[in-house]
């Protein structure tokens, strides 16, 4: 075995100068012959003819050396591929097209893999990320299944629970940062003490914040700093960003929300916690008494040494029953839920990716099959060509190489081609800052290449077997007596016949998910959302406790001042601003009980509402409908009685069966005490995240009586929104230079977001889909125009004794219509057995929705159409000729 | 003829003494009184399959005449492969002879 090695080693390593020993060898070997001729009388040239006639050609004699030799595979595969080359070469489209099939199939799935990889297999990049977990409050007979925990609760919770290692909260939101004269908003985190150890994450530079200044780190109700000594933190990318990664920023002082603050220490870069974007880090600490009625603290905690998640909910289940007992007008109801932070951050993602990984390997699969099945019909054309060089002596395994060679190289490229696109692809998304968890981790790792290696080599395979197996099969003599119009059918067919079948049937399961999702996406849009966004440009105004606190006097005459300037500007029809605006995605949002006055104390709790701060005209801007009612307008002056107006849902639900409007109710909004108020209009309901989730419950309450500092401000025009954003910066910096927008948005994007994610996943299934159906509707033609050539003469004595031109076109479409029937069986069964994949992505939309699967109906005619070419050519074909030609 | 019957008969021809490839073909053909006539195409390679076998050794060396050429020479183990071989093949063919004669 060893010598056997060796010698092959030595075969590849001497193989160019043993080639020339050979020859030498011979050489010598014909000048022996010719010699022995000579001395038996021959002249010179009859003797060395005579030689060669004897030996054979020296050079035949040398390439069988040539190919006896191990190493010599390496030569032959150079000649193989040539071979292959060249007729690539030859039919430059069809090779084209096979490559451009092969190049997006691994392209798409290598670079889906990666988004998968990252978002569904790979830990969070934290130490021990299994032990994090995610705190949610829930209420379920309010019918609250998870929302944000009270920083009271917290308190309690880290005094009370043994399974846990830490606590933490943190609550995020934009703030002004003020360096060199220039502002700018940026994304900030307000977290407690245990926030970075829980976490186990410590800065790349300096140090985070200490116990120390953070129990001294106070907010107030605002959201503003207002410790005596504010320590930050900064993100790696405002580092690099804003400081030119300068180590000796660490003990430089900035102003935020016009605030100096210390800056402590810098994170390290691909810190990703709470969110990527978060840039600053304010320590908090929480005050001696916090609110257990505000829902707005992140929770955040890590398992202790060999807790559960379920022993460590049943615990923190445990804890919060007794706080509901001890504290029932704010704690009666509300327990809690622990979700794994690595589940919280990618879960709502994953049944999405996983849909799109399974249709990109479905088209993969028929560009293979679409492949393999075009290379078969070539490997049958040249199965004469193979049975004759058979026949001549070359080896089966040669052969069979040869063939194989073109799909391999096929698929060898267009695999390298796929990585190139999955690069492309993923820069793309990266851009396009697609709504995906984790995106700024994701690239083409080691993983993704084998994977996009995996792909190719199965490629490779699906698309070369079939020839194999076919050619395996050849019998070397049958190619050439056979000649491609043998009449017989059956089972020569059926590889391709089962290759066609496969095609439809992925191509119909990828249709039927296009349209069930198309269907779902018709009835998103359809959902009125209560609103107008088109002509409205958003705009969030952040002020702060510094320059604008107070008793809210300031706060009033700023937003009053803004919206009178906005509705100055050219071409703005309206203008209005709330605390939280639909579909936007910053500003203070949050609910508060709500009891119709005189409601008796065990009824209070029991309902609560969404409360937004408004400005007088903020409902014609959105264009909501007053339903009843007046709108908010001067009258609601800070003088008059304390005014409302109530969302339709809520009316409804405080005053069943009776007008709201005129009565009076009671809001608790602690920090400013519980007052009643003026119910003096009903508006209808609005969407506010989205068309999936259910209208909210929300109570309105005028800017002018409850000032508030973080504004939406909402502009409506008659043009386009972006052609006034300019002329809105310009007022805006003209009232306070330190106080840009954060963000100005169209408040239709700010809409189509919330429902992004659909229009991405029909317009790329549907862009599969569409692939798919091309391809296998491609393959059919292929088929049934091959087994039409094949046939040209049963063809022709068909019509020769007396078969109809209709005859012929019904038996070729028949048999095409006999595959695409079985594809549709075979797809629809696949497509009821995936149904619960794509169920749970849908709106409004059944998995077996009919009609959508109608549409999957199409695919027969489609399929009809298509394959009455070939049979409009068997039927023109003419019977004198063939037979004649046969 | 097969392979492996050629080898055999190669190896058996190298028993006596070293010779180069033509003088290989020439003796195998004078033995079999013509009956054998090797062409170059089967002979070489079945030389290479010897020698890297390691059953016969190659080396240039001058010929009678003063010209250069390969020649060829029984290993140990070319040796031993010949007398197995051998005793093999007379077994076998004394039982097809006996066979053929039998009916």
């Amino acid at each position: 075995m060893l010598r056997k090695l060796l010698a092959r080693g030595r075969d590849l390593a001497w193989s160019e100068s043993r080639d020339r020993e050979t020859q030498d060898e011979l050489a010598r070997h014909l000048e022996l012959v010719v010699a022995e001729k000579q001395r038996c009388g021959l002249d010179a040239a009859e003797a060395r003819r005579q030689a060669r006639l004897e030996l054979g050609n020296p050079e035949v004699a040398r390439e069988v050396l040539r190919e006896g030799r191990t190493g010599s595979w390496l030569d032959l595969l150079m000649k193989d591929m040539g071979y292959a080359l060249r007729l690539l070469r030859k039919r430059p489209a069809w090779s084209a097209a096979c490559l451009l099939t092969v190049a997006l199939g691994v392209g798409a799935s290598t670079a889906l893999f990666a988004v998968v990889d990252v978002v569904v297999l790979e830990p969070l990049p934290l130490p021990d990320p299994a032990s994090l977990v995610r705190i949610y409050d829930s209420n379920l007979a309010k019918g609250v299944e998870r929302t944000n925990v009270t920083s009271g609760n917290l308190q309690d919770w880290r005094r009370r629970t043994r399974s846990f290692r830490g606590l933490a909260g943190h609550y995020t939101m934009g703030r002004t940062l003020t360096l060199d004269g220039e502002s700018e908003v940026v994304l900030s985190a307000q977290v407690t003490e245990d926030f970075f150890s829980v976490l186990g994450v410590r800065a790349a530079l300096g140090r985070t914040p200490t116990p120390d200044e953070t129990r001294i780190a106070r907010f107030n109700s605002a959201a503003a700093p207002v410790s005596p000594d504010p320590v930050v933190a900064l993100g790696h990318g405002l580092w690099t960003r804003r400081f030119g990664a300068d180590p000796a920023v660490v003990g430089r002082t900035i102003l935020v929300e016009r605030r100096p603050m210390r800056v402590v220490g810098v994170m390290p870069e691909g810190f990703a916690m709470p969110a990527p974007d978060v840039q600053l880090f304010l320590p908090w600490g929480l005050p001696e008494t916090p609110p257990r009625d505000q829902h707005y603290v992140s929770g955040l905690a890590r398992l202790g040494p060999g807790a559960t998640l379920a022993q460590a909910e049943a615990e923190l289940v445990g804890v919060a029953g007794a706080l509901a007992a001890e504290f029932p007008r704010t704690n009666a109801g509300w327990s809690v839920r622990l979700v794994p932070l690595q589940e919280d951050i990618v879960g709502a993602a994953r049944p999405t990716l996983l849909v799109l990984l399974l249709s990109v390997a479905l088209v993969l699969v028929v560009a293979c099959a679409n492949v393999a099945l075009l290379s078969l019909a070539r490997s049958l054309e040249r199965l004469p060509e193979a049975s004759l060089r058979q026949a001549l002596g070359a080896s089966r395994e040669r052969l069979l190489r040869q063939f194989l060679m073109e799909p391999l190289l096929v698929s060898l490229v267009g695999g390298a081609l796929g990585v190139l696109l999955a690069v492309l692809g993923l820069t793309l998304l990266k851009q396009t800052g697609a709504a995906v968890p984790r995106l700024h981790e994701v690239g083409l790792g080691p993983l993704a290449l084998g994977f996009a290696s995996v792909a190719t080599l199965l490629a490779a395979l699906l698309s070369g077997l079939p020839v194999a197996l076919r050619l395996a099969r050849a019998e070397p003599f049958c190619g050439l007596a056979a000649a491609p119009s043998r009449l017989a059918g059956g089972r020569r067919h059926a590889l391709r016949d089962g290759l066609v079948v496969a095609e439809v049937a992925m191509a119909v399961v990828l249709l039927a998910g296009a349209s069930l999702l198309v269907r779902s996406y018709q009835r998103l849009q359809a959902v009125d959302p209560g609103f107008d966004p088109r002509g409205v440009l958003v705009a969030p105004v952040f002020l702060d406790m510094e320059q604008y606190g107070g008793d809210g006097a300031k706060s009033r005459h700023y937003y009053a001042t803004l919206v009178e300037r906005l509705r100055g500007l050219p071409g703005v029809i309206a203008t209005g601003a709330a605390t939280a605006l639909p579909a936007s995605p910053l500003g203070p949002d949050f609910e508060r009980p709500v009891w119709p006055e005189g409601a008796a104390d065990d009824e209070r709790p029991l309902r609560s509402a969404w409360v937004r701060m408004v400005t007088t005209d903020y409902f014609r801007t959105l264009g909501m409908r007053i339903v009843s009612g007046r709108a908010f307008d001067d009258r609601d002056s800070l003088k008059a009685p304390r005014s409302v107006m109530l969302s339709e849902g809520l009316a409804r639900r405080l005053y069943p069966g009776s007008a709201a409007v005129g009565r009076r109710l009671v809001l608790d909004y602690s920090t400013a005490g519980t007052y009643p108020y003026d119910v003096i209009g009903v508006v209808g309901d609005v969407r506010f995240s989205g068309p999936r989730a259910a209208a909210r419950h929300e109570i309105y309450l005028p800017h002018a009586q409850r000032p508030y500092l973080v504004m939406n401000v909402a502009v409506r025009s008659s043009g386009d929104p972006r052609l006034i954003a300019p002329a809105v910066r310009q007022v805006l910096h003209e009232l306070d230079p330190a106080k840009p927008a954060h963000g100005l948005y169209d408040l239709s994007d700010l809409v189509g977001a919330t429902y992004a994610r659909d229009r991405y996943l029909t317009l790329v299934l549907s862009a599969f889909a569409a692939v798919a159906v091309v391809l296998a509707l491609v393959g059919v033609h292929g088929v049934l125009s091959h087994r039409v050539r094949e046939r040209t003469r049963e063809i022709g004595i068909r019509i020769a004794v007396g078969a109809s031109e209709t005859h012929l076109l019904r038996w070729i479409t028949g048999q095409g219509l006999r595959l695409v029937l079985l594809g549709l069986g075979l797809g629809a069964a696949i497509a009821a057995a995936l149904a619960r994949v794509v169920a749970g992505l849908l709106f409004g939309t059944s998995p077996l929705d009919p009609a959508a699967l109608l549409a999957v109906a199409a695919l027969p005619l489609v399929a009809l159409l298509v394959s009455l070419h070939p049979a409009w050519r068997a039927a023109r074909t003419s019977a004198a000729e063939v037979l004649r030609a046969g | 003829m097969a392979a492996d019957k050629l080898e055999l008969l190669i190896l058996k021809t190298l028993a006596l003494l070293p010779l180069h490839g033509y003088g290989v073909a020439k003796r195998i053909e004078q033995m079999s009184d013509g009956v054998f006539r090797v062409t170059l195409g089967s002979l070489y390679p079945a030389l290479q399959r010897l020698e890297r076998d390691g059953l016969v050794l190659a080396e240039w060396k001058a010929s009678d005449n003063g010209r250069r050429a390969r020649y060829y020479r029984l290993t140990p183990a070319g040796r031993r492969r010949l007398s197995v071989e051998q005793k093999d093949w007379e077994r076998v063919s004394a039982a097809i002879a006996r066979v053929l004669k039998a009916t």
